[in-house]
């Protein structure tokens, strides 16, 4: 895949692929290309806060998840990052300048907020209208639409795309001006397994191959866990939480499940190394505090008998779940109930 | 000029603004051609071939200004209906400027639909004219009139942008537009009280631009002709202005 050689950014694409990414979670001071700082962003509509003071740092070279339940201030905060709504307070730059500021921001982000296009109007021309806006020869139209696999439906008008293809055809737009950073809005909505597996590997190798900055919004976690770097959580309009995906599931405390029947005799063994041992039915504990290896040898040296012994992380799912709890907007009432 | 160019480009990869401009051409031809079979009547129409029947035929583009009134108000909304206003102003975060290209690309538009309408007036005029004894006799005021009528179309066009990006619902846009010129208009120039502020509503500058006829009393041409771009010029600022300052959401 080849993402136009014509980069604004001055450097050979050999080099940027070379170029390592940048530690994770690294910071640098001072504008770094492609990196997009929010700082402060704030903004009500009537006496709702959707957003409130929020802050967090986008690298290049991962991809960033935007995680939060719906209603959580998401879409409103990318409005305000690329000028689209005015924020209450507070400020935005992408590689170190607000976004209305570079004459040709095409070339620095490309977006998608939703997708939106004219029914009647093809998809390539769809995006020949945005080449001439931006200044790029109407032939991008053309290389992008192939980038996205949606050649064949080119000259078809975009109201008969599936929302698979309308998704492509979003991204086909983002992509016109072969932008350092790019921002997606929901960008698995209405893809088939196959689409999401596509845009995957896709937007990974955007990321880690090209070095570009890539930020993707989404209500679920299943949905980046798998091609996320780092992830940023908000809810109800504030940061939860900032950080790497191990990170996060660092947080999930992993616990250790033991089946035995000498139960009583392996809690004993355990007392003093500050794990806590919980009974969770007959002959099973649940330990938290200890490796497995550790419950293993402390066993092994009491000379209990071990019917089963594995590790169980919450996952990142719970963790996610338990950063957000709450936070919902219209939380349902049923039990059980995934927002 | 590029973002000119995006929205020809706009306009013409929809069917829109081609049905708008069959539309005006139908009308046109229709009006002309009813004019000049009723002409010479016992109904006040004066007879083919004379420079008075060319003066009554040269007002009738003035006629279908609304066509292109709605294509400007279908030219900005249409953004917001289809929600393609988010990556217009992502590609082109100076909203202003995207608004001008808009006013700029619809005037030329406006122009366009203008020459069809004249030219169709004219020839149905002329050819069915020719047919029942005699082609209008253009040396009069009609000439004038027809060009300020075709100029009339293109201010309205404007004045349509302009309406779009201050309502930006299309269909309000539309019908309201519409209400106003063939509903609240009349009302306020056949209620005594209120006649004399027609003269210096939309439709009365129209009137005093191109046919000089309508209820109660006109504007000059120029004056008349001068309010109507005034009318266009707020549009566009007004629509611009907003536009650059509301949330696009």
């Amino acid at each position: 895949m080849r993402l136009d050689g014509s980069t604004p950014r001055g450097t050979t694409e050999e080099a940027s692929i070379t170029s390592s990414p940048p530690a994770v979670g690294s910071t640098v001071d001072g504008p770094v290309d492609g990196r997009v700082e929010v700082r402060d962003l704030t903004k009500t509509f009537g006496s709702v806060t959707a957003v409130d003071s929020l802050s967090f740092t986008v690298e290049p070279g991962q991809v960033t998840g935007f995680l939060g339940p719906n209603g959580a201030g998401k879409t409103t905060t990318l409005r305000m990052a690329l000028g689209l709504i005015t924020p209450a307070r507070g400020t935005t730059t992408i590689g170190g300048t607000p976004y209305a500021a570079p004459p040709q921001p095409t070339r620095q982000v490309g977006a998608v907020l939703e997708t939106a296009f004219h029914p009647g109007r093809t998809g390539r021309d769809h995006l020949r209208v945005y080449c001439r806006a931006a200044g790029l020869p109407t032939s991008r139209a053309d290389e992008v639409l192939a980038q996205v696999g949606l050649a064949p439906a080119g000259k078809r008008k975009a109201g008969n795309y599936s929302l698979g293809m309308r998704q492509r055809l979003g991204l086909a737009t983002a992509l016109l001006g072969d932008p350092q950073v790019l921002v997606l809005d929901e960008p698995a909505n209405g893809l088939d397994p196959e689409g999401i597996q596509w845009l995957r590997g896709f937007l990974r190798h955007l990321a880690h191959d090209q070095g570009r900055t890539v930020l993707i919004s989404s209500h679920l976690l299943a949905e980046v866990e798998q091609t996320a770097d780092r992830v940023v959580i908000v809810g109800a309009g504030k940061l939860v939480r900032e950080g790497t995906l191990d990170e996060l599931r660092g947080e999930s405390a992993g616990t250790v499940l033991v089946r035995t029947p000498a139960a009583e005799q392996l809690t004993a063994a355990l007392a003093g190394t500050g794990a806590v041992v919980e009974a969770t039915g007959p002959g099973a504990l649940t330990v938290t505090g200890l490796t497995t290896d550790e419950v293993g040898a402390r066993a092994f040296t009491a000379g209990v008998e071990l019917h089963e012994l594995r590790s169980h992380t919450s996952g990142l799912e719970e963790v996610y779940f338990r950063l957000t709890a709450g936070a919902e907007q219209y939380a349902a009432t049923t039990p059980g109930s995934v927002a | 000029m590029n973002l000119v160019r995006a929205e020809w480009t706009k306009l013409l990869s929809t069917r829109v603004g081609l049905w708008l401009l069959v539309v005006a051409c139908l009308m046109a031809g229709g009006f002309t051609a009813l004019f000049t079979g009723l002409a010479g009547a016992e109904n006040g129409l004066p007879p083919v071939g004379t420079t008075e029947f060319a003066d009554v035929v040269a007002g009738i583009p003035a006629q279908v200004a609304v066509i292109a009134l709605v294509l400007g108000v279908i030219g900005m909304t249409q953004e917001y209906r289809h929600r393609t206003a988010t990556p217009t102003f992502l590609v082109s975060p100076q909203r202003g400027r995207v608004v001008v290209a808009k006013l700029l690309a619809y005037a030329v538009a406006g122009l366009v639909v203008a020459v069809a309408v004249v030219a169709v007036t004219v020839l149905v005029a002329t050819v069915y004219g020719s047919a029942r004894g005699g082609a209008p006799d253009w040396s009069g005021d009609a000439p004038g009139v027809l060009l300020r009528s075709g100029l009339a179309l293109v201010v309205y066009a404007v004045i349509g942008v302009g309406v779009g990006a201050l309502v930006r619902n299309q269909v309000g846009a539309v019908v309201g537009a519409l209400v106003y010129l063939f509903v609240v208009e009349p009302i306020i120039a056949s209620v005594p009280a209120t006649a004399d502020a027609y003269a210096y509503l939309p439709g009365g500058a129209l009137a005093a631009l191109t046919s000089g006829d309508g209820p109660g009393d006109l504007l000059g041409t120029w004056q008349g002709g001068l309010l109507l771009l005034g009318y266009g010029l707020v549009a566009a600022v007004l629509g611009t202005v907003l536009a650059v300052r509301r949330d696009v959401v």
